[in-house]
């Protein structure tokens, strides 16, 4: 049974003639987490500011447990919310940064100070409570910054981009424990993020947005899989899109090859296919026969290698695992296998 | 290793920098330094360099202070007294004034406080004599009972682009994010500007007032236009002083003035340390 914790109905924002968010529908579900993920300029953080109260809705309305919340001021919605600066008070201390919702509540000296520790053990760093925020590291401030959104019980948890300015092994690490802790708390949770690994591992709703639509909501793996339309083939993973057209038999042929891929559209139809680099194989082709491609481009990236092979004009990505199967090298002539089962068609 | 910039040894560069260099302490120090000398003097006037030395000139500018000569006009404790009454009015308004200003401005669109920031400065380019006579003429024109307000109100226009520059460069560095951070958590927008912004505009705010206070304190060519027989400043006191007796006291005064203002100007560059300039 499904339970709507906020429902965006709706939705439009237009600065001027620019429509950043055109109508967009959303139900999150309680104790959800959902990531709103798409190239900058997309209208992400426009809707996550919306959510917050931060910016206001040029049209469309927004529901939180079924009160309409869409003219509600932003600090009596009571949503926790992690900035892309992170924005700690500077001259306050982490315990005081921690403790300054639930002092704008009116909570006794006990309570907050029960609080600020019980948050600072569950960020694993129960000691730095008197530092000054100037004091501590990159991943510290990135942890305060959560517990301080997390002291008041929101009910709504929103981070815009919080891990972007971390180095990769921290940022990694960091989404481990965002995860570890949303799911602590059982907190409706939106992120906004432009980096779909990112997306990937944290959500459990992916909202892929462009040009201010929703191109396709749902499980990161549906949306992996069976990718809603090119753009989000090609921005989820990188897929490569491919000419393609029905035989009269009505299977799919990409590449002049009957992939056996049954199709329901009219045989000679204008197709487009999406195939990701990993679901291609390269087959050498011996001695000096001609292939259906040849490799113009490899490189090593330890577990994996990948290729870049051009096939009737185009250019064409290919991941393998290094040491299994071919490794054909720069100027060879190779055949592809389409792994048929991993194929997305559209017809735009 | 390190390269210094200057060469070691040899070429004219470094005797030019030298140069310029002294050049700028001693203009700069060279008034202060005669003042305070000539201040040490035991003679009846004012001589460069003195004769002979003696601390006779202090000792006078206490007892002009203790001894109320009821004979002069305006006496130095009145004009001390309203020169610091004046001083910390002119502070207080234009603080008062400046630091929702400075936020407005800030917040603002970018072309408006471009404009605002303008004409907050006029008041520095314009000609101070022309604008003596045209607050005289303002005040003449109203015929109203200023009094000690004819002095306040041109000390405030006079100190009002210095002490915006320090509120303005003071919100330069406070993120919108970090009030929306704590409206965030609960805190109605005013609240989140008193507990978030005025903490971490505090340096640059009291930079400005103490500005306030020694531009204010010091002022002299408008409040020679704006001065009455009741409402007169130190410097004007000074200065008709000097004209009628040319007596080293009102050095010794002078060096007290500049001790004070030392100990303030200490205390802004301490405040905002740190920072590229005062201004």
């Amino acid at each position: 049974m499904s339970d709507t914790h906020l429902h965006i109905d709706g939705i439009t924002k237009r600065f001027g003639d620019v429509t950043a968010l055109d109508n967009i529908d959303l139900r999150v579900e309680r104790g959800a987490f959902v990531c709103l993920l798409g190239p900058s300029g997309c209208g992400k953080t426009t809707l996550l500011r919306i959510i917050a109260g931060f910016e206001k809705a040029s049209q469309g309305r927004m529901m939180l447990d079924g009160t309409d919340i869409t003219n509600l001021a932003p600090h009596k919605r009571g949503f926790g919310m992690v900035f892309q600066s992170l924005a700690l008070f500077p001259h306050m201390s982490v315990a005081q940064n921690i403790a300054y919702g639930l002092k704008l509540r009116k909570a006794s000296k006990a309570e907050q100070r029960d609080r600020v520790e019980e948050l600072l053990t569950l960020i694993e760093l129960p000691q730095i409570a008197d530092r000054p925020v100037s004091a501590l590291s990159g991943g510290q401030r990135q942890r305060v910054a959560i517990a301080r959104a997390l002291a008041i019980r929101p009910q709504l948890f929103l981070l815009d981009e919080p891990l972007s300015a971390l180095d990769a092994k921290l940022r990694d690490s960091m989404q481990i424990e965002l995860r570890r802790l949303q799911q602590k708390f059982g907190v409706t949770t939106v992120l906004v993020t432009h980096d779909q690994t990112e997306a990937m591992m944290l959500a459990d709703e992916l909202v892929v947005l462009n040009d201010g639509h929703i191109q396709q909501a749902a499980p990161p793996s549906t949306v992996y899989q069976s990718p809603a339309n090119p753009f989000v083939a090609d921005f989820i993973g990188a897929a490569n899109l491919m000419p393609a057209t029905a035989s009269a038999a009505g299977t799919l042929i990409v590449l002049g090859q009957d992939t056996g891929l049954p199709v329901p559209h009219h045989p000679g139809s204008t197709l487009r296919a999406a195939v990701r680099a990993e679901n291609i194989q390269l087959h050498s082709v011996n001695g000096s026969g001609q292939g259906m491609a040849q490799v113009e481009f490899s490189r090593n990236l330890g577990p994996v290698t990948e290729w870049l092979v051009s096939a009737q004009g185009q250019e064409i990505r290919v991941r393998g695992v290094t040491g299994f199967g071919a490794a054909p090298q720069v100027g060879d002539q190779v055949n592809l296998a389409l792994d048929a089962g991993r194929i997305s068609v559209f017809t735009t | 290793m390190r390269v210094g910039l200057l060469p070691a040894q040899g070429g004219s560069y470094r005797w030019v920098m030298l140069t310029l260099a002294t050049m700028g302490i001693l203009i700069s120090a060279l008034p202060v330094a005669v003042v305070t000398l000539m201040s040490f003097s035991a003679a009846e006037t004012s001589g460069f360099p003195p004769s002979e030395f003696s601390l006779r000139w202090y000792g006078e500018v206490a007892r002009m202070f203790s001894n109320e000569d009821a004979s002069s006009a305006q006496s130095v404790v009145d004009s001390t007294l309203t020169s610091l009454l004046v001083a910390v009015i002119v502070m207080m308004i234009s603080t008062v004034v400046c630091v929702p200003l400075a936020y407005a401005l800030a917040r603002g669109e970018r072309r408006i406080r471009a404009g605002m920031e303008l004409l907050f400065t006029l008041p520095l380019v314009f000609p101070l004599v022309m604008l003596g006579i045209a607050f005289l003429l303002i005040a003449e024109g109203l015929a109203w009972e200023l009094g000690i307000w004819r002095i306040i109100i041109p000390h405030i226009a006079l100190v009002l682009p210095f002490v915006l520059r320090n509120c303005l460069s003071a919100m330069g560095g406070i993120s919108v994010e970090l009030e929306e951070a704590a409206i965030s958590l609960g805190a109605p927008p005013l609240r989140a500007i008193w507990d978030i912004v005025v903490p971490l505009m505090k340096a640059g705010i009291l930079a400005g007032l103490i500005f306030a206070l020694i531009i204010s304190f010091n002022e002299f060519t408008i409040t020679f236009f704006m001065y009455t027989i009741d409402v007169s400043t130190l410097p004007i006191w000074m200065y008709s002083r000097t004209v009628s007796s040319l007596d080293p006291s009102t050095l010794a005064l002078s060096v007290y003035i500049i001790a004070a203002d030392v100990i303030l100007i200490l205390l802004v560059d301490k405040l905002i340390a740190g920072r590229a300039n005062l201004f």
